[in-house]
């Protein structure tokens, strides 16, 4: 066990040394937080903004329920930030072994004693870290924002939200891990990872077309209704589980997909 | 410390390697030599536990390579082709990650590393980023990344590909500098990397294992049937009389005349284990025949290698073409300062060339990219003649200056 951990954290420090010390990666965070920024403004402050709107509201005496200006921005800007995500998070996962392929150092962690699933493990953990710290300043943002909200903003909502998002990150990016390790083209690599994160994030539509249980069950995987949930500060069980499902079948892959390349090299 | 027993590897129909057995005791340097393509690197993958192999069982310290993958590959250390670096790490921070996935205790990482930095002399490139270090250093790192455990076992790939001569002969003494307490398995298709290094060489052709022996012994092989080559002035018919009638000699073949003085000729001539050349030289010169030129021929690692691995029938001609070809050096009465200045180089493979394509091969040599059988550019052959092992190569120039010797008495 101890030996686990101390290879999971050899591979973990390396991933994200990789990441903040790679000009490319800082290029999408900066991408990120300017789009990022741009919904918050957008949403809250733009003439066809949340706030603007509730106001004309209040103004024409139309709306007979009070409005939740910060549960309902809230909503909006997470489902934003996951879309926006959909863009990023191929770019971030391309490389995770695609790199390693091309530069010949998966030969070096292959014959290390180290299991495949330790350096998937290792890898998810630090691209994922990485991530999080993408998020961290618009998460400041918010906070600031709902700081003078009143009556005051549950931050446990405002939490959950963005636990939602890093589970939905963090299964993207376990899928994006397993197409990574499929070939040595990072390029490839984010193409098709982006085309698999499509289709799953819109499996639900694709579902209402088809009838009876096959349907019902692929509107199940859909990661775009159990983010939802997590959004609306609703904690399901079978969101989690299911974003645990895609997590542990992307590292299961991977370290398939790694075993296997082991038979097929020539 | 190595058993490899009948292992056999196919990448679908194709047969990679084919009943490799091979074992390398403690301490030994192996040297692991094939043509492009042999399957070196496909055994020294199964050493690793990289590949699987299709058939047959590989022990590195009593231990299987496939059932205890994880125990043996602690044990090894291993640099493939291309040395695997991560370029956005410095070279310290590397050997910390290495030393850590390899199992070292995190109390021991500083030391062992330092060790590692210190013996593959990184000493000044230690907080450089690899990217910005250039093909020597990297892979002086490879070679770092693969000693920072203190492995018992050390498998190189083709250690020196791609370096200049001077890097080539660092490298070469890391490695020799390694023997002793490491057991190295080293894979080459440069033959004089494995006379410079290596304590044993299996040659390895299509797959298969054509010969484990000392470089020395391999040479033998060939050497045993000896031969000399001469260069007379004289009627050939009674040239060949007389040198078939020295006490000891089996046959004397007329080789050429082309290219040579009026009057001159070489020939060959073919004699048991015994050591024949004076007898001949007196011969010839008591019978009034003009000697020029008397070398011994002399078998390299390089020509064991081309018997070894070419295809039967035509191997046995071919090596010894080679071998009666190589040790020459011009010294005919017109052109003997050049053959003064091409004898302090060993040899050329062409030994039909005449003092003056010496003369302009000698400048290429010391920047043209090393050939793959013929390294006997100048830089190196610097470097045999420091080394016990490289004896039969170094040791021509003082053949060559023996027949001049002998042919200045003649004269």
């Amino acid at each position: 066990m101890k030996i686990f951990l101390n290879n999971l954290l050899a591979i973990y420090r390396r991933e994200l040394q990789s990441y903040f010390s790679s000009p490319f990666a800082y290029v999408i965070a900066v991408v990120f937080w300017l789009i990022g920024g741009l919904f918050l403004v957008t949403i809250l402050l733009s003439p066809n903004g949340l706030i603007a709107q509730v106001a004309a509201a209040d103004q024409l005496g139309v709306s007979p329920q009070p409005v939740d200006v910060p549960y309902e921005f809230l909503k909006i800007y997470l489902n934003l930030l996951g879309s926006l995500s959909m863009f990023i998070l191929p770019m971030l996962s391309m490389g995770l072994y695609a790199e390693e392929r091309k530069q010949g150092t998966l030969e070096l962690l292959a014959t290390s004693p180290l299991t495949n699933w330790v350096v998937a493990l290792g890898k998810l953990l630090g691209v994922v870290t990485f991530y999080s710290a993408m998020l961290l300043p618009l998460l400041i943002v918010e906070l600031v924002a709902f700081w003078s909200s009143e009556p005051t903003f549950p931050a446990a909502i405002l939490l959950l939200g963005h636990f939602g998002l890093l589970l939905l990150a963090a299964s993207v990016l376990a899928l994006g891990m397993f197409i990574s390790s499929l070939s040595d083209s990072t390029v490839l690599a984010a193409v098709m990872t982006f085309g698999v994160v499509l289709v799953l994030w819109v499996v639900d539509a694709i579902a209402t077309s088809l009838p009876g249980p096959i349907g019902e069950a692929l509107s199940h995987l859909s990661m775009l209704t159990h983010y939802t949930d997590f959004t609306q500060g609703i904690f399901d069980t079978s969101g989690l589980i299911l974003f645990i499902s895609y997590i542990l079948l992307g590292l299961f892959l991977t370290a398939q997909s790694i075993d296997t390349l082991r038979f097929q090299r020539s | 410390m190595i058993e490899v027993d009948q292992l056999s590897k196919s990448y679908g129909s194709t047969v990679a390697i084919e009943d490799v057995t091979f074992t390398v005791e403690p301490g030994e340097i192996l040297g692991f030599l094939g043509p492009n393509g042999a399957g070196k690197t496909t055994t020294m993958r199964i050493l690793t536990g990289y590949l699987p192999a299709t058939e047959g069982t590989a022990r590195v310290a009593g231990k299987d390579v496939h059932a205890e993958s994880m125990a043996v590959r602690q044990s090894i250390g291993y640099l493939p082709e291309t040395p695997p670096l991560y370029p956005e790490m410095t070279v310290e921070g590397f050997l910390h990650f290495v030393a850590r996935i390899k199992g070292v205790a995190p109390g021991e990482l500083a030391e062992k590393v330092t060790s590692a930095i210190n013996r593959c002399n990184l000493q000044e490139k230690r907080t450089t980023i690899i990217r910005k270090l250039s093909k020597g250093f990297r892979q002086r790192v490879g070679i770092a990344q693969a000693i920072v455990h203190n492995p018992p076992v050390i498998v190189l790939d083709e250690p020196t590909v791609g370096l200049d001569p001077r890097q080539i002969i660092e490298v070469r003494n890391l490695i020799k500098s390694l023997a002793g307490e490491h057991t190295i398995i080293l894979s080459t298709h440069i033959l004089p990397e494995v006379s410079a290094t290596c304590d044993r060489v299996t040659i390895i052709k299509r797959g298969k294992i054509v010969a484990t022996d000392s470089p020395e012994r391999l040479v033998q092989r060939l050497t045993g049937k000896g031969g000399y080559r001469l260069e007379l002035r004289g009627e050939t018919e009674r040239a060949l009389a007389v040198l078939s009638s020295v006490p000891g000699v089996s046959d004397a073949q007329l080789l050429s005349t082309e290219g040579l003085a009026a009057g001159h000729a070489r020939f060959q001539v073919t004699t048991g284990a015994e050591d024949l050349g004076s007898a001949i030289a007196a011969q010839v010169v008591n019978e009034g025949l003009e000697l020029f030129e008397l070398s011994r021929n002399r078998a390299s690692l390089e020509d064991v290698f081309i018997d070894l691995t070419m295809e039967e029938g035509t191997a046995a001609v071919d090596a010894e073409t080679v071998a009666s070809e190589k040790p020459v050096a011009e010294s005919t009465a017109d052109s003997t300062a050049e053959a003064a200045e091409a004898s302090q180089k060993p040899e050329d493979s062409e030994g039909e060339s005449s003092g003056e394509s010496k003369g302009e091969k000698k400048d290429s040599a010391e920047t043209a990219p090393l050939p793959v059988l013929d390294e006997e550019g100048a830089p190196t052959a610097a470097f045999f003649e420091q080394d016990r092992n490289a004896t039969s190569q170094a040791a021509d120039p003082q053949t060559v200056t023996e027949s001049e010797a002998a042919a200045e008495e003649t004269e």
